[in-house]
């Protein structure tokens, strides 16, 4: 039962995605690159036996789902840190903008 | 004015200016944000020293922008706030471009003396040094809130002293002046009050010739403290939250 819940909260996920491509709100590349992330995770919900085996394999004494919810909040914080950086830049970006046109002006 | 301090800048050094010509390769800027109340007060009084003035209005939502533009000097606009850093790299930037030799960053809030710009630039124009700063701390003459001056600004020296290796006694002084080397190279990158630091890191790194002249600094109601300060990016935490997003993105 909870898998075929998140089955359906990937599939919903993934008709999104479709919908924005065609919206053309997402380049060529994001839409592929988010579509593999939802293929992965229903491909790991699917199969969650052999990744429980595979995590005690490699010596975690968690199940599978809690080792994939660490990775993905670390992945989360890195994400927040690129996020975070590239505003960095936008903002330097913004501020060019602004001081030429005040220059060009005068 | 306090008439000791007025004594104390040489009448000599503005009257070499006045009578050298220099002063028209000399660019007041004045970053302004939010400053109604001073704004005129101050450009009137650098007007009796130099005519070239320019004022930065940092998409101010009072009359900062009308009430500069009323007293005659060059003003730029930001359409959008900026910060403190951006504002004055828009006006170095601009006086550059009008020919400046030496270019004065001068506070919009009244807490600088303008006579005494003749002081801080004095050293630049005997060719001994390419940057002068401000410093509150060589004597006694302002009036700097106890917490600032006991708390604020001992941690600011140290982090400098620590992971810049610089020995200025006022690393968060707005009062400096550079010549045109310096201009060209200096380049502000930190938008907010941060810029100050950078300066300095700069000034070490590109091992330009500074020295620290002293100056006096009236306190009224107004200065960043540790979590707020006036626009962008200033504020002691902001400060140090730029400087290490800076180090980041570099």
């Amino acid at each position: 039962m909870q898998q075929i819940i998140a089955i359906a909260i990937v599939l919903f996920f993934v008709f999104r995605l479709i919908g924005q491509k065609r919206k053309n709100s997402i380049s060529q590349v994001e839409f592929y690159l988010w579509l593999f992330f939802w293929i992965f995770s229903a491909l790991i919900v699917i199969f969650i036996k052999q990744v429980d085996l595979l995590v005690a394999y490699l010596g975690f004494s968690s199940t599978g789902i809690d080792v994939l919810l660490y990775l993905s909040i670390a992945v989360l914080f890195y994400l927040l840190f690129r996020i975070r950086i590239k505003m960095e830049k936008i903002e330097k970006d913004i501020t060019t903008l602004v001081r030429e046109n005040s220059i060009h002006d005068k | 004015m306090n008439k000791s301090v007025k004594n104390k800048i040489s009448i000599k050094d503005n009257e070499k200016f006045f009578s050298s010509g220099i002063k028209d390769k000399i660019f007041v800027v004045i970053p302004a944000f939010n400053e109604e109340d001073k704004i005129v007060a101050v450009i009137r009084q650098v007007q009796k020293y130099f005519k070239n003035i320019v004022v930065i209005d940092d998409n101010s939502s009072d009359n900062t922008l009308d009430l500069s533009r009323a007293t005659g000097a060059l003003v730029l606009h930001h359409i959008i706030n900026r910060g403190q850093g951006a504002a004055l790299e828009t006006g170095t930037k601009y006086a550059l471009g009008k020919g400046a030799d030496i270019i004065v960053h001068f506070d919009a809030d009244g807490q600088f003396l303008p006579i005494e710009i003749a002081k801080i630039i004095e050293p630049i124009l005997s060719g001994e040094f390419d940057i002068v700063t401000g410093t509150r701390f060589m004597d006694k003459e302002s009036n700097m809130p106890i917490f600032k001056k006991y708390f604020i600004m001992p941690v600011a020296r140290f982090i400098m002293r620590t992971l810049y290796k610089s020995e200025l006694t006022d690393p968060q002084n707005g009062f400096r002046a550079f010549n045109r080397k310096v201009a060209k190279e200096l380049n502000i990158e930190n938008d907010g009050s941060a810029h100050c630091t950078e300066i300095i890191v700069k000034t070490l790194k590109n091992k330009w010739r500074y020295k620290e002249v002293s100056i006096t600094v009236r306190y009224d109601n107004f200065g960043a403290s540790i979590f707020s300060g006036k626009g962008r990016g200033a504020g002691g935490l902001k400060i140090l939250k730029s400087l290490f997003y800076q180090k980041l993105i570099k």
